[in-house]
């Protein structure tokens, strides 16, 4: 069996701060089979994002942050690797998606320039001319009918929705195993937000590529993850299969996370309480999924 | 019209100066008549429009030359002078920035800071004074006044002694004058180069929190590319409007840095000018350098619509 593409174990962070160590993390494990498209699932503030962050090695520059535990990639350890190792890893190997598509792209230079960019990554002396070919046969894959237009353009010049699909087409320029995709189109209204999703998941398994997709939006999660890591506080608490899950919410905290979505049907925002004791309950693993490869 | 009126409204009587207080009420009636001063000032205006119209502003009482021969004779020392401290701005202010933005926390930042915050702290003159007595009287390293050394002699062409130097095929005369630019340029550059560096580095420390920053990292784009790329030039729009802004308020400062350093520019012209209320070179002077503050922040506008895509397509699209 191969190697998982991406594998923690027993994640922990904190932070320095005047009044101590703040433990953020407290021990999280995932793992992402090749190809697998994986969520991660929790709201504001229980970590998902930082575990994103230390996946790519960004928060490792941060001085204030203490990191343990084990983080591999296609079989290698990320924390044993040297910095330019893993610097190279990023953006060929490894991409990510951002909450804001507009804000994300560079407001000075055209969309060619930062496609551009992102294909120098794999190919270092890939000029301009080939890059702008390139650009526009993935922007094509994205359903954007005029490419070259795009290209041509500001990302202040495009839509939400069209800068969202420049996005996408970057982070897969390089046909990367692992796409972490953090709150992709939170800032989109939610048309848009289906539509790009869509083609997220089309291209993903095109090209079998693995995501680690991070949201506190159950309904997008439900339409485009095999597999499902619930988080709370910085601790995974329920972990399973999409229709496990949403058939059956064994963790107080999950049930209380699908139940605070308001209706359509107007039953008025739903009561939740902030905090219970109940929420710290120990990790509920659905069968069949506790271990890299088990998933059938 | 506003030059004009403040100019007439100094008190004194130009003529009677001009001549000093030996000279007969007959010679400065004589004088009056000459520059009708004897008329209503509605008349003297349309006079000097009509003058200026010719591009002749008259003839300085203090210098008994046309104005815009004497502005031709100081305008080069000083345009030298404020293009070089202009240059020290851009050239030093704003790697000052980036680097201090890039390592911030460091201690290189926190070098940078203190050096910039002391130069916004004290104005030019003060600088010009502190540098001369530092690197002129106790510690020789710099000709403490003048333009170039007494035993050279140049001519003039541009009236640049950097370019009239180098025309004239003499290294040694260029090397003397540059020489001597470097403290008088650097006291009226310091209060730009600290506000340059400070405004350069507030900006990019923001951008650096900014969205796009955070996708470059996470694409693992070189941590120089992205200094350069990607924090600077987005930061640079607001610091260029700073800069121009200092670039123009330098004309103003050089009155007084010239003044230290005795440079024979038109900022000292000027001020001796104003003292002997000479009409004629007070408007001539101070027209330039106000054409001077239009040219340099139509400049800057350019160069920012250059790098700010937002200006240029949207004023292309109106």
């Amino acid at each position: 069996m191969t190697a998982p593409t991406l594998l923690i174990r027993d994640l922990r962070l904190s932070f320095k701060g005047y009044s101590g160590l703040v433990e953020v993390l407290h021990g999280i494990s995932l793992h992402i089979d090749k190809g697998e498209r994986v969520a991660l699932v929790g709201e504001s503030g229980s970590g998902k994002s930082v575990t994103a962050r230390i996946i790519l090695g960004l928060l490792q520059t941060m001085r204030t942050a203490r990191i343990s535990g084990t983080v591999n990639f296609e079989g290698r350890d990320l924390e044993a690797m040297s910095r330019a190792e893993r610097h190279r890893l990023r953006g060929t190997k490894m991409s990510m998606i951002f909450q804001d598509p507009t804000s994300s792209l560079n407001p000075v230079y055209r969309i060619s320039e930062q496609f551009h960019e992102v294909l120098k990554r794999m190919v270092p002396g890939i000029g301009r001319a080939e890059a702008d070919r390139k650009a526009a046969a993935m922007l094509a894959d994205v359903s954007i009918t005029e490419p070259e237009r795009v290209l041509a353009s500001y990302p202040f010049q495009l839509s939400g929705g069209m800068n969202q699909r420049v996005m996408i087409a970057m982070a897969l320029a390089n046909e990367p195993s692992l796409l972490i995709a953090d709150e992709p189109g939170t800032a989109l209204d939610v048309t848009v937000q289906a539509q790009t999703l869509k083609l997220m998941r089309e291209l993903v398994t095109r090209h079998n590529t693995a995501v680690l997709f991070i949201s506190h939006n159950l309904g997008v999660v439900r339409e485009f993850a095999d597999r499902i890591y619930v988080i709370y506080k910085g601790r995974i608490v329920e972990h399973g299969k999409a229709t496990q899950l949403f058939d059956n919410p064994r963790h107080p905290y999950t049930r209380a996370l699908m139940n605070a979505i308001p209706r359509i049907t107007g039953e008025g925002i739903p009561k939740i309480q902030d905090n219970s004791d109940e929420y710290l309950a120990p990790l509920v693993v659905h069968e069949g999924c506790g271990e890299p490869g088990e998933v059938a | 019209m506003l030059i004009f009126a403040i100019a007439r409204v100094i008190p004194g009587d130009p003529a009677r100066i001009a001549l000093g207080p030996n000279a007969t009420a007959e010679q400065v009636e004589n004088l009056r008549l000459r520059l009708h001063l004897d008329q209503p000032l509605s008349v003297q205006y349309g006079h000097f429009i009509a003058d200026l119209a010719q591009g002749d502003l008259g003839v300085s009482l203090y210098t008994n030359r046309p104005v815009t021969q004497d502005i031709a004779q100081f305008l080069p020392a000083t345009l030298e002078l404020i293009i070089v401290a202009g240059l020290m701005m851009i050239l030093i202010g704003l790697p000052l920035g980036v680097i201090s933005a890039r390592y911030r926390g460091s201690w290189a930042d926190s070098t940078i800071r203190i050096f910039t915050l002391l130069g916004v702290s004290a104005p030019s003159f003060v600088w010009a004074v502190i540098l001369m007595l530092l690197f002129a009287y106790f510690l020789p390293l710099f000709p403490i006044a003048g333009r170039l050394a007494d035993s050279m002699t140049v001519p003039t062409v541009t009236g640049f002694l950097l370019i009239d130097t180098l025309l004239a095929g003499n290294i040694k005369a260029f090397g003397n004058a540059a020489w001597h630019l470097v403290l008088p340029a650097f006291a009226l550059a310091l209060s730009g180069i600290g506000q340059a560096a400070r405004l350069t580095r507030s900006n990019m420390v923001e951008t650096y929190d900014k969205p796009y920053i955070e996708m470059a990292e996470s694409y693992g784009f070189p941590e120089g590319r992205i200094a350069r790329r990607y924090a600077f030039r987005p930061s640079l729009i607001p610091s260029l409007t700073i800069i121009g802004l200092d670039f123009a308020a330098m004309l103003g400062n050089a009155f007084l840095v010239e003044a230290v350093f005795a440079w024979p520019g038109l900022s000292r012209y000027g001020v001796a000018v104003i003292l002997r209320k000479d009409l004629n070179a007070i408007v001539g002077t101070v027209l330039i350098i106000s054409a001077l503050f239009l040219i340099v922040n139509i400049v800057v506008d350019f160069l920012i619509a250059m790098i700010n895509p937002r200006i240029r397509l949207s004023q292309r699209a109106q």
